[in-house]
Order: structure tokens, then sequence, then C-alpha cells
């Protein structure tokens, strides 16, 4: 309903948001993000409100400073007294200099044809006092949150040299009042929208990789059976219902293909399904446990975890066929793999002193690095700009969300009233 | 006969079980890179050409990015729709399911009709509980799969579901195909006691349905289990 009423008037999505939140019971509280660690040295900017040619729209300056702020890679400098420009030239970019500021945004929004609207935005060199970017995108006023968030991920790339994380979508699962909901939300959790909601367990939900369904596992029937759903119209289809249990969902490169764990032959092995045809053609045999599979992003290999040496370890086979190789050999329990969009890292569960932790390899070099340091870490996730691992813990025995930087250094924590776990994040 | 049989099913069982040892984790921390990005480094290869006055000029040339604002605009819409869609029909509610923990609950009244749950008859026992990282069906309980066994073979119409669990450490998906071992531990049982393949099916709840709940060995022992139930209840 907020979108479609802030679709047809132009009214003030955040102060939509804020009523929305006022009406809303506390179990209805939006997520909260904390800040643990950051960068050594964090990037001043300084971002200018931009100039509205309507003074209800969303600013879309408030949603990139929170964004930039929040990544741990920026320092937003105050600019409360700084008015909105709208012309680069005007910018005092000595002053900001002297400020502290290494860059400065300025942008503005205006109206477009069909009641759309523009947001023009410039970033600009303080230091060396030059254009960095000059950038325009339309939308519609209610769309205004998700172009600021475009802002941030172009700010972000032209200081960072890589892609930002901030326009992207995550889904979770909720576990609140007795009930388990499958959510969407914005990156930066604002947004947040159950697409399911059961009194039964939903677990391991994956992003096809248009963004468009989410295949899940789902506990409504007294068995795991595995669904996708059309985000767009909330209908659903099991494409897995077989004998024993349907779970572990993982999508191919090209969304035509769901790779699961079946039981329907034997204790839990790998099954690719043909989504047009619903044909589930075994792919693992062999009697041990197999589950968890992840295709690598050039569609050449699958990842699983499997006990097949004695303990639960990530194996890599060659979709094509042929040998099986295994992956991880550093203690006796790595699992939940999943791939840097690259397609040259892993990040998976690692077991150490019987702590549960977030590690990643270097699938060139061999390398492992550990990168939480808490004690019940699963489902890491990577970002689309492959920068940032999303993953669940347990912090004072409750589940939290996440998000550590590949290099571990910049943590942040999503919490909200309820238990949130299994988060995945949209490509 | 009865005598040799259970050492000998629970050996074969337990032979197919491996004990993990623990070991120390060789993982090395790296020590962490100072940060390279800034924005001067930033701009040298970019456009350090282009002039800051060139308003119009350049927003021309972003709207050579026209392209990829038309696909953003393209995604924005279907943002929008999903959050519309979501917001008001997308909710797909489900029904309760039954498991075996709420099998007290289920139709008293035919307590005492039933064999199934008459609390003196072994057939009501439908909880059998594991070691640590373990499939292996524990001695105690070779009465009862017999009494099922028997049940269900001279009930041909019966059925059984066999649900796993495991306790909550580590990753859901490898705790529900531990389960998965768990359960089928049990069927297999059933099925070298002569119960029909079509009558018994093995699934897993993983750790999703604990019955104790806390982050302690007390509570992760009530949770390791598999929950027989009969079709129906």
């Amino acid at each position: 309903m907020a979108a479609t009423l802030s679709r047809l008037a132009p009214m003030p999505r955040f102060l939509l948001s804020l009523l929305l939140l006022l009406l809303a019971s506390a179990a209805q509280a939006a997520m909260t993000i904390e800040i643990i660690g950051g960068a050594a040295r964090k990037i001043p900017v300084a971002v200018l409100p931009f100039s509205m040619a309507q003074p209800g729209w969303l600013n879309p300056a408030d949603v990139v400073t929170s964004d930039l702020s929040r990544s741990g890679y920026f320092r937003l400098l105050d600019t409360r007294d700084a008015g909105p420009l709208d012309d680069p030239r005007n910018v005092p970019l000595p002053a900001w200099k002297g400020k502290g500021a290494d860059a400065v945004v300025l942008g503005q929004v205006l109206p477009a044809a069909n009641g759309k609207v523009e947001v023009r935005f410039w970033l600009l060199d303080a230091v060396r006092q030059t254009s960095l970017l000059a950038m325009a995108y339309t939308t519609t006023p209610a769309g205004l949150r998700i172009a600021a968030h475009r802002v941030a991920d172009a700010v972000h790339e032209k200081l960072l040299g890589e892609p930002g994380p901030y326009s992207g979508r995550i889904a979770y699962i909720l576990k609140r009042g007795g009930r388990y909901e499958l959510q969407v939300a914005d990156a930066d959790s604002q947004n947040a929208v159950t697409v399911v909601s059961s009194p039964e367990p939903i677990i391991s939900p994956a992003w096809s990789p248009d963004g468009a369904r989410l295949a899940y596992v789902s506990f409504e029937d007294r068995k795991p059976v595995v669904y996708v759903q059309s985000l767009a119209d909330g209908t659903r289809k099991a494409v897995a219902r077989f004998r024993g249990s349907n779970s572990a969902p993982a999508w191919s490169p090209d969304g035509k293909r769901l790779a699961v764990a079946l039981s329907k032959d034997e204790t839990s092995q790998i099954y690719l399904i043909d989504l047009a045809s619903g044909v589930a053609a075994r792919f693992t045999r062999g009697g041990a446990l197999d589950t968890e599979p992840v295709f690598s992003p050039d569609g050449q290999w699958l990842y699983f975890t499997s006990d097949r040496g004695g303990s639960p370890q990530i194996y890599r086979a060659a979709l094509a066929g042929g040998e099986i190789k295994r992956v991880t050999f550093e203690g006796d329990y790595n699992v939940s793999p999943d791939l840097s969009p690259d397609g040259k890292t892993l990040a998976f569960v690692h077991r150490r002193d019987g702590r549960f932790l977030v590690a990643t390899k270097d699938l060139a070099s061999g390398q492992t690095q550990v990168l939480t340091d808490t004690t019940h870490d699963e489902s890491p996730s990577f970002a689309a700009n492959g920068r940032m691992i999303l993953y669940a813990t347990l912090v004072g025995g409750r589940g939290v969300l996440a998000t550590v930087s590949v290099d571990g250094r910049v943590k942040q924590r999503l919490t909200q009233s309820g238990d949130l776990r299994e988060p995945a994040w949209g490509r | 006969m009865k005598h040799l049989f259970w050492p000998a099913l629970l050996a074969a069982l337990l032979a197919g079980c491996s004990g993990a040892p623990s070991k120390d984790a060789l993982i090395e921390d790296r020590g962490v890179k100072a940060e390279p990005a800034k924005p001067q480094e930033a701009a040298k290869p970019a456009d350090a050409a282009k002039a800051a006055e060139a308003k119009a000029a350049e927003l021309k040339a972003a709207d050579a990015k026209a392209a990829e604002s038309k696909a953003a605009e393209a995604r924005k819409a279907e943002a929008a729709k999903v959050q519309t869609q979501a917001l008001t029909s997308a909710v797909t509610e489900v029904k309760p399911l039954q498991t075996g923990a709420a099998t007290g609950a289920v139709q008293t009244h035919n307590a005492a009709a039933s064999p199934l749950r008459d609390p003196n008859n072994p057939l009501s026992k439908r909880r059998l509980q594991y070691d640590y990282d373990s499939a292996a069906i524990k001695e105690e309980y070779g009465a009862i799969l017999e009494a099922h066994a028997k049940y269900l073979k001279g009930n041909k119409a019966a059925n059984v579901i066999l649900q796993g669990h495991a306790d909550e450490r580590g990753s859901r998906e490898y705790n529900l195909a531990l389960g998965q071992r768990r359960s089928e531990g049990v069927s297999k049982a059933l099925q070298l006691l002569g119960v029909p393949d079509a009558q018994v099916e093995a699934v897993s709840l993983g750790e999703e349905k604990p019955l104790a709940e806390g982050n302690e060995e007390a509570a992760w022992r009530q949770n390791r289990r598999v929950e027989i139930l009969y079709q129906g209840e």
C-alpha cells in the first residue's frame, strides 16, 4: 500500500515511512544498524543537501550520507550549515578542503516528463579542485530512495575503485511471534516486505540471478519442500516435493536450473532440477551426506558440502562431470560455501575451538582467512560487489544479521525485535 | 534369533557412522593492509581532464548513460511493483504443521481405543535420542522399534513418517542432512524387521524444531532425536 500511495501522489517517502512506523506495533520496529570497526583511514566526504524542486520529496543527500557513513570506508563531514547548490562551479572547494574534505557531493532533483523526477549529481575532488563524476538518473518520486542508493554506489565506485553495495537487496528469515517470515529489504534494511509468512520454519532463501524470484525451503508440509516464488505477484510453485527431504536450493547463473539436496534415493544427495521440465537429475553418488550446493558464477563448477572424507568439508565438481576435488582442509568442519561474483574467493563457515566463524579462501593461492570473532556464524553470502559478506550470527542468544568486509576490517550488525537468520544478498 | 539380531543391527549401523575427531584449525589470520584508495588517486586515471565548469556538457555526456538510466528505471519500476504486490497480496499463508512434539495434543479421545496412544504400550513411545554427531540407534530403543515394526506389518494401511532432528550447532542445511541420516537409520532398522518400504518415509527437520531451547548440552541432547509419526497424527 505504501508504495502505491507514494507513487500516486508525490508524497514524501520518509514521512510516509515515519507514519507507518508510528502506526505499527513494537513488533514492526525497523532494523537498526550498528557499525563495529571501520577502515583505518576513512575518506572524508561532504555530501551537500540536494537542491529540491519540490520541498516534500526525499532529499537523496540523506540516504547517500547514511549509506557512505555506514560502509565504514568514509567519514562524513557536517553539512548542516551548507545550503543546497545546483552548480558545481559555485562550490567553495578550497573552503571544503580547509574543513578536511577530500571529496564533495552535490546534486539536484528536478521534475521530468510524465510525473517523473531527474536526479543529477556531481562528485568533486576538493584537493585537486576537479570534477570526478557527473551523472543523472530518472525515476519516480517514490523511487528517490533507490536512486539515492545508486548515487552512493557511483560515489563509492569512483572513490574506492570498486562497485558500491548500497542498491542491492537482501532476503532473510525473521522469526517473531511464533511465526516465520521471509522478508526482502533494501541493503540498508529499509523497505522490508514480508513475502512469505508461515507458522512453520522457512530456511535457505536463494535469489534468482535476475532478482525476480526466490527459492526457499518451507516445512509447512511435515517435511522440507523447495519452493520458487515470484516476487512480482507472490505466486509460488513446489519445485522439489519428492519422497524424503528436499532442501538447499541454489540457482544456476542462467536461472534455468536449481541445484538441490534430495533424499529420495539415498541420504541427502545433490540433484539438478530443470525448472522448465521439473525433471531432477542426480549429480552426486555414494552414501555420504552431500548438501549446500552452489554454482560458480561461470556455471562450470558446483561447490558443495560433503562428509565423504569423514568430516564435513567443501568439495568442487565440474558440472560437465569428472573428478570431485576437496577444497577445504583446515580443521574438521567447513560448511555453507558461497562464491564471490568473480568466482575467485570462497566464503564458508569454519569451526575452530567450538566456534563457528566466517572464513574465506582464495581459490588460486589456497590462502584462508578467518574474518569474524563471533561464535555462531551461519550462511555467509557475498554482496554483488564482492567486497562484503552478509551472514547470520547470535548476539545475546538472539539471531542478528551482520556484514564483514572481505578484508575483515569493516563490520556492521543489523538487529530487529525478533530473530533474524538465513540472509541472502541479491545479485 | 532376536537376541542375536539387535547387536548385529547396531554393529552394522554403527559401522556406517564415523565420529569426526576434533582437531585445531590451521587457518592463518592475515594482517590487514592499509587502505589504498584515495580520491586523488582515483582522479588520476579517471577524468582529470574534465573541468568542473562543464555542467551542461557533462550532463549531456552523462546522458550517454541514458541506456543505464533506462535499465535502472526498469529495475526501479520492478522493485516498486514487488513492494506493492508483496504488501498487498504476496503474503502466502500456510497451514500449521503437526510435529512429533505435538502428538500429546492430538485426538486424546481416541487414547483408549488405539494401542498407538496407550501409555502402557511400547507403541506410544515415539522418540529416539542420539549421541553427538551420531546416527547410531541406541540398544535401549530395540523393543520400541520391534513393537512399531510388528504393528506396521499387521496394519498395512498404516504409514509412518520418521522425522530426524539435529541440535542447533553449525549449518542449518548440514544439520538437516544429519537429521536425515538419523531418520533413515530408523527406516532401515524397520525394513530389516520386515516393514515394507512403502509404509515408511524418512525426512528431516534439521535443527528447526528443537524440543528444548538453550545453548548447552542438556538442551542439545534432547534435540538430537527421531520422532515417529503415524499418518493422520
